[in-house]
């Protein structure tokens, strides 16, 4: 009885969907998350249905795997125009309203009637064991050994005030939802103070209308913790954001080529919001990233459009490879 | 006898206080954003008076997930002990005039260690799952959570000083002539970013923001995420209450009973915080220390100077 209750309440609820985006889904992931019925979360283990919006490269079906085994339980897979890369999970076109699915899908995990997705990938840590000692330190001092592919923690020569702290470095992306589908960096953070950053994979392409001002506002906006603003500029509406101080917290960010911080050129991009944002970066992504706090650094790269800032930066991987 | 219908009272109205604080919550998110777009036809949808409940259920009909070598003792426990701080600062609040769970004498310094120990759970609550987001918004957390306490300890004690006692009993007979509000009128609005900080909202989310995927909830799932919700929104009615108390005169007023104005008043701070931490941004961390060091603490500074000049 209890249960039952519980089930009928659970089921009304707004479905708490993942919306990874795949090559050319970017517009239609966003457009769906202003819909009633769904609620897009942060994190995969806040989902309840992973959402495959647009084909992922082959190079992102590992990434997608994990993403999958990442999800909350019990869990559903939906393939929104996008290839399948496993088995699990249900299919609808891309042209299609995915929701009514989403709902569907919804309905069965709550009242138990559609089995769980079992783990794709073997839960194991993702590098071998190469600790020397019980704890792992061991080697010459404390330093000696890397458990499980991660070095001990070491100190590291501070990018901005001489604070020391301990570096740590692992890869980002392709499906956080802070960066633009695809992208993956490998940082090295000093707290949250970006001391080095590496492009390992530029981002997916997506259609034109994904770099639009418009679109492109309302992601910065979202960073801002403004969320409901966010979704009002997604609608077409033009939130407060001078009032709401959006535009004085962005002074002095990411200056592009020509030397407008990031409060002028959101201004710029309101004035004509469905016109796409070409201003280039005024240095290539690692340069641009190096010495930023977090929140910095993730406004600097919403606020360019991909292509321009990753076109950028392969060429300086690519330059510094040769 | 009259300690537990006193403690029924709290106890319905911290439950109460929760599922209004999640329905404000909806309806201002709806009023800056404007309706949702239609789900379509035969989406059946929760209403919202129903949503909060429905996303409850839906979080308690999931399952918690693990991390690789989290700290699970900790991991457990923090949300426990953010609804415990929640609690124990609502226990020494004055719900009458002279009528308090706990009546000690120290009432202000108690809800300066509640907000203190609650930067601690916080950062436990990001550093126990051993994953990265969670970690960058403890850390971050922490250097915020450090300049915040000192603006909220010197406009409490401001909130003192006309009372001569640490009291909250002494300090809500102290406004009987005149509120604390007129008495220092920036000495809310300051308490209301300690508010923002301790209830993780909006501007003052250095912890579990969006450009952390959810910062320190980030690896929660299922109950454990709903136990976290429902402690930051505890934590929200506790400080309401507290923010009523000091400034606004908690239960006194005419003509009401005594209970029912200090319900009203903190209904009232709640929908104000609530609405500034959906419609302010959240500045980056460096430009927020500089606004708590250099601005906000010289002006909680001078809010104290002013009320103890107008004393003397």
């Amino acid at each position: 009885m209890a249960l039952s209750i519980l089930e009928r309440f659970a089921g009304r609820a707004d479905v708490p969907v993942y919306l990874a985006v795949g090559e050319n889904g970017l517009p239609r992931a966003e457009a769906l998350s202003l819909r009633a019925g769904l609620r897009p979360v942060a994190s995969p283990r806040a989902a309840a249905i992973l959402v495959v919006a647009g084909t992922p490269r082959p190079e992102d079906r590992h990434d997608l795997a994990r993403l999958h085994d990442q999800t909350g339980r019990p869990r559903a897979t939906l393939w929104w125009g996008a290839l399948r890369s496993f088995d699990h999970g249900s299919f609808v076109d891309g042209e299609a309203d995915p929701l009514p699915a989403l709902r569907g899908l919804w309905t069965e995990l709550v009242s138990k009637q559609r089995e769980d997705e079992p783990d794709l990938l073997p839960d194991v840590p993702p590098n071998p064991w190469r600790g020397i000692g019980p704890n792992g330190q061991g080697g010459k001092g404390m330093m000696g050994g890397t458990p499980y592919g991660r070095p001990m923690a070491m100190t590291d020569a501070d990018p901005r005030d001489g604070l020391e702290l301990d570096a740590y470095t692992a890869e980002f992306g392709p499906f956080l939802p802070m960066f633009p589908p695809g992208l993956v960096l490998n940082l090295t953070l000093q707290g949250d103070i970006i001391a080095k950053a590496e492009v390992a994979r530029p981002a997916m392409p997506q259609p034109e209308a994904a770099w639009s001002g418009r679109a492109m506002a309302a992601r910065v906006v979202a960073l801002l913790g403004l969320s409901a603003a966010a979704a009002r500029l997604r609608a077409g509406g033009m939130p407060a954001l001078r009032a709401a101080g959006a535009l004085g917290a962005l002074r002095g960010l990411a200056p592009d080529a020509e030397g407008r911080d990031l409060r002028e050129r959101l201004g710029r991009w309101l004035e004509a919001p469905d016109a796409p944002v070409t201003e280039l970066p005024s240095a290539p992504l690692p340069a641009l990233l190096h010495g930023l706090e977090w929140q910095e650094a993730m406004l600097t790269i919403n606020s360019f459009a991909p292509p321009r800032l990753t076109g950028q930066a392969t060429e300086t991987a690519a330059e510094s490879a040769a | 006898m009259n300690f537990f219908l006193a403690l029924l009272g709290v106890l319905s109205f911290a439950l109460v206080g929760v599922y209004l604080a999640a329905v404000f919550d909806r309806l201002i998110a709806r009023s800056i954003s404007g309706p949702a777009q239609s789900g379509g036809s035969g989406i059946a949808r929760a209403g919202v008076l129903v949503a909060p409940l429905a996303e409850a259920a839906a979080l308690m009909s999931r399952v918690k997930t693990d991390t690789e070598a989290p700290d699970r003792a900790n991991w457990m426990l923090t949300p426990a002990w953010y609804l415990a701080l929640a609690a124990a600062g609502l226990s020494v609040i004055p719900f009458a005039e002279g009528v308090a769970l706990t009546r000690i004498d120290t009432g202000l310094v108690f809800w300066g260690a509640v907000e203190a120990l609650t930067v601690v759970v916080i950062f436990l609550h990001g550093w126990s799952p051993n994953s990265p987001m969670p970690l960058i918004g403890a850390y971050r957390y922490a250097g915020i959570g450090l300049p915040i306490m000192l603006p909220s300890m010197f406009v409490l004690i401001a909130a003192a000083m006309p009372a001569e006692s640490l009291s909250l009993v002494k300090v809500v007979e102290s406004q009987r002539e005149v509120w604390n509000i007129v008495r220092q009128p920036i000495g809310l609005p300051l308490f209301m970013l300690v508010g923002l900080t301790i209830t993780l909202r909006g501007p003052f989310d250095y912890a579990d923001g969006a450009e952390l995927a959810g910062g320190t909830k980030a690896e929660s799932a299922g109950p454990a995420r709903a136990a976290w919700e429902l402690a930051r929104l505890a934590m929200l009615v506790s400080f309401s209450t507290m923010a009523a108390t000091a400034f606004l005169g908690g239960p006194l007023g005419p003509g009401l009973p005594g209970p029912l104005w200090l319900v009203l008043k903190t209904l009232a701070v709640m929908a104000a915080t609530q609405f500034a931490g959906q419609w302010f941004a959240r500045i980056p961390p460096s430009q927020a220390l500089f606004l708590l060091w250099v601005v906000i603490l010289p002006l909680s500074f001078l809010d104290l100077l002013v009320v103890g000049l107008v004393i003397l």
